[in-house]
């Protein structure tokens, strides 16, 4: 570690509006990916499940394709592989987006899937006995229950896509770690730069995830019985970032001794 | 009822027994379902042997037997979850299965019928209005003042009146299973099929949910069709009891009957197993 290396903070104003424009890349591509996938998910999903052979064996064929490749080579091959195979030209953000929807699409519909698979068969019968059409039954008993339960996945799945675009760079796409690299080149300053394109990943991904841990306990609890308890808000999730955070006791139930021993002094 | 006969010197399973337990059903136009030699195979396994069985309307008809004996699955037969592989299904006056294939009048006729389930299948993601009006607004497209109308009679008539827009998750087993009863009323079923219903409640619950199947049954003349381990739950429910044993109905009594004087060497054993 060379902690004879003095930072110099100065670089970081000049630097952030680049940085903030390859950022506002980034946040767009993710967004249209996220938004495309998550619609072109479903139909997928639908496909993988179905017990016609010629219909699902492609849509499995193509879910472990895009599961088993590296994103990285996926790109590639849209980008250079794609257009030579095609003998046309896209626009360099088309091929991005498109691999990068491709990709998200195969695993949001192994979501979804979970997500419909997991809905008891016995709910399914009930909505048969009382007569409901297939498409009812999707449409009112399993969509929303697979929906709900796969919201915490569905919403990492995302937040993985939006870091995994910085792969992009890799392209020539001007984005948040394209732009990156070209400023720490152009100053030297590679510590200085990375720690501002690494704070502003966190700042987009942070409240994303801790929005996830959220929803995740609110749908732990409303699946239970009874009220929810008063640790399930989101006040409370920032609550169990803080340093030294403790587990409230069970009312009735004394301190155990490994609280009290990691009690911080002077606490 | 029934009038079949076992030989009871002959607690086999084999041919001779076979023929004496499913052959003296005739066929009955009065009876609201009657099934006549109804048969299904699971993996090569015959779980339904030829099962004949028949309940009049405001009858209620309690399937005992060991696991894996063909009680649910007749249930789920009757019911058009499970396709039987032979015999023919009468409900209502109307062929609805001939041979192991389902008739037109299936299809018109399967409304008639409504199931309730081992564990509580309602809807979690829905109130307990929603639960009970989601498939009559979808499939008979009844209008939102009269399905609220029916969904408080139902609740009403299952002592759930109280929980007409309660969420399902903050109900109680017990509570969950009358919903779910009253759910399946909503689609005015003259038959109720029931799978162990009360298999997860404690025996007060199960005595509340046994007292809504007596009342509809008297009040409405809605027969029921229970499948059950709960011995005291049978003996206070049933009109009849149908001994299950390998796929097929071996004694078919009434409980009083049935439990003290056991005509056949199965039900002489199942009884004397489940004995303190």
């Amino acid at each position: 570690m060379n902690l004879a290396y003095s930072p110099d903070l100065g670089v970081i104003g000049p630097a952030l509006p680049v940085l903030l424009d390859g950022l506002w890349l980034t946040l767009e591509v993710s967004t249209v990916v996220i938004l495309a996938s998550a619609v072109l998910g479903f139909p997928l999903a639908v496909a993988r499940m179905s017990k016609i052979e010629v219909i699902r064996w492609p849509a499995q064929f193509y879910i472990e394709v895009f599961r088993c490749t590296p994103l990285l080579i996926q790109l590639l091959w849209v980008f250079y592989a794609l257009p030579a195979l095609l003998d046309t030209t896209f626009p360099a953000k088309l091929s991005i987006i498109l691999a990068l929807t491709a990709h998200l699409t195969a695993f949001m519909a192994e979501t979804y899937r979970a997500g419909m698979q997991s809905v008891p068969t016995e709910q399914i019968e009930a909505a048969q006995m009382l007569r409901l059409s297939r498409f009812h039954i999707l449409r009112y008993i399993i969509v929303p229950q697979a929906f709900r339960q796969q919201i915490p996945s569905i919403l990492s799945l995302n937040v993985s896509m939006f870091k995994d675009t910085s792969l992009v760079s890799a392209l020539g796409m001007a984005d948040l770690t394209f732009q990156g690299n070209i400023l720490s080149t152009q100053t030297y300053r590679p510590m200085e730069i990375f720690t501002m394109v690494a704070i502003l990943y966190f700042v987009v991904a942070f409240p994303a995830t801790l929005f996830t841990s959220y929803l995740e306990r609110r749908l732990l609890v409303s699946g239970s019985r009874g009220a929810p308890p008063p640790s399930s808000g989101l006040r409370s999730t920032l609550g169990r970032l803080r340093p030294g955070y403790r587990p409230p006791a069970v009312a009735g139930t004394p301190s155990t001794p490994t609280a009290k021993m990691s009690q911080p002094e002077g606490a | 009822m029934t009038t079949q006969e076992t030989n009871p010197s002959d607690p086999g399973t084999g041919t001779t027994s076979l023929s004496k337990t499913t052959v003296d059903v005739l066929p009955d136009e009065t009876a609201f379902l009657h099934t006549r030699g109804v048969s299904k195979s699971f993996h090569g396994r015959q779980v339904l042997k030829k099962a004949d069985f028949r309940i009049d309307s405001g009858e209620i008809a309690v399937l005992i037997g060991k696991s894996g004996s063909g009680k649910s699955t007749l249930l789920r037969v009757i019911a058009g979850l499970e396709e039987p592989d032979a015999g023919d299904i009468h409900l209502a006056g109307q062929t609805v299965v001939q041979d192991g294939e389902y008739q037109e009048a299936w299809k018109e006729l399967r409304g008639q019928v409504g199931m309730i389930f081992q564990s509580y299948t309602l809807w979690p993601h829905m109130n307990v209005l929603d639960n009970l009006t989601i498939a009559p607004k979808r499939v008979l497209g009844e209008s939102k003042a009269q399905l609220l109308e029916r969904a408080e009679r139902a609740l009403t008539e299952v002592g759930m009146a109280q929980h007409l827009r309660s969420r399902c998750t903050q109900l109680s087993g017990g509570e969950r299973q009358r919903v779910a009863i009253a759910r399946a009323l909503m689609m005015r079923p003259r038959l109720l099929l029931c799978d162990e219903i009360t298999s997860a409640l404690d025996p007060p619950v199960a005595a509340e949910v046994l007292g809504v199947l007596t009342k509809l049954k008297e009040e409405e003349g809605i027969a029921c069709v229970i499948v059950t381990h709960d011995m005291a739950f049978a003996s206070k429910a049933a009109d009849r009891l149908c001994f299950f044993e390998d796929g097929l109905i071996k004694e078919d009594a009434p409980p009083s009957e049935a439990f003290t004087n056991p005509r056949t060497p199965g039900l002489r054993a199942f009884i004397d197993a489940i004995r303190f």
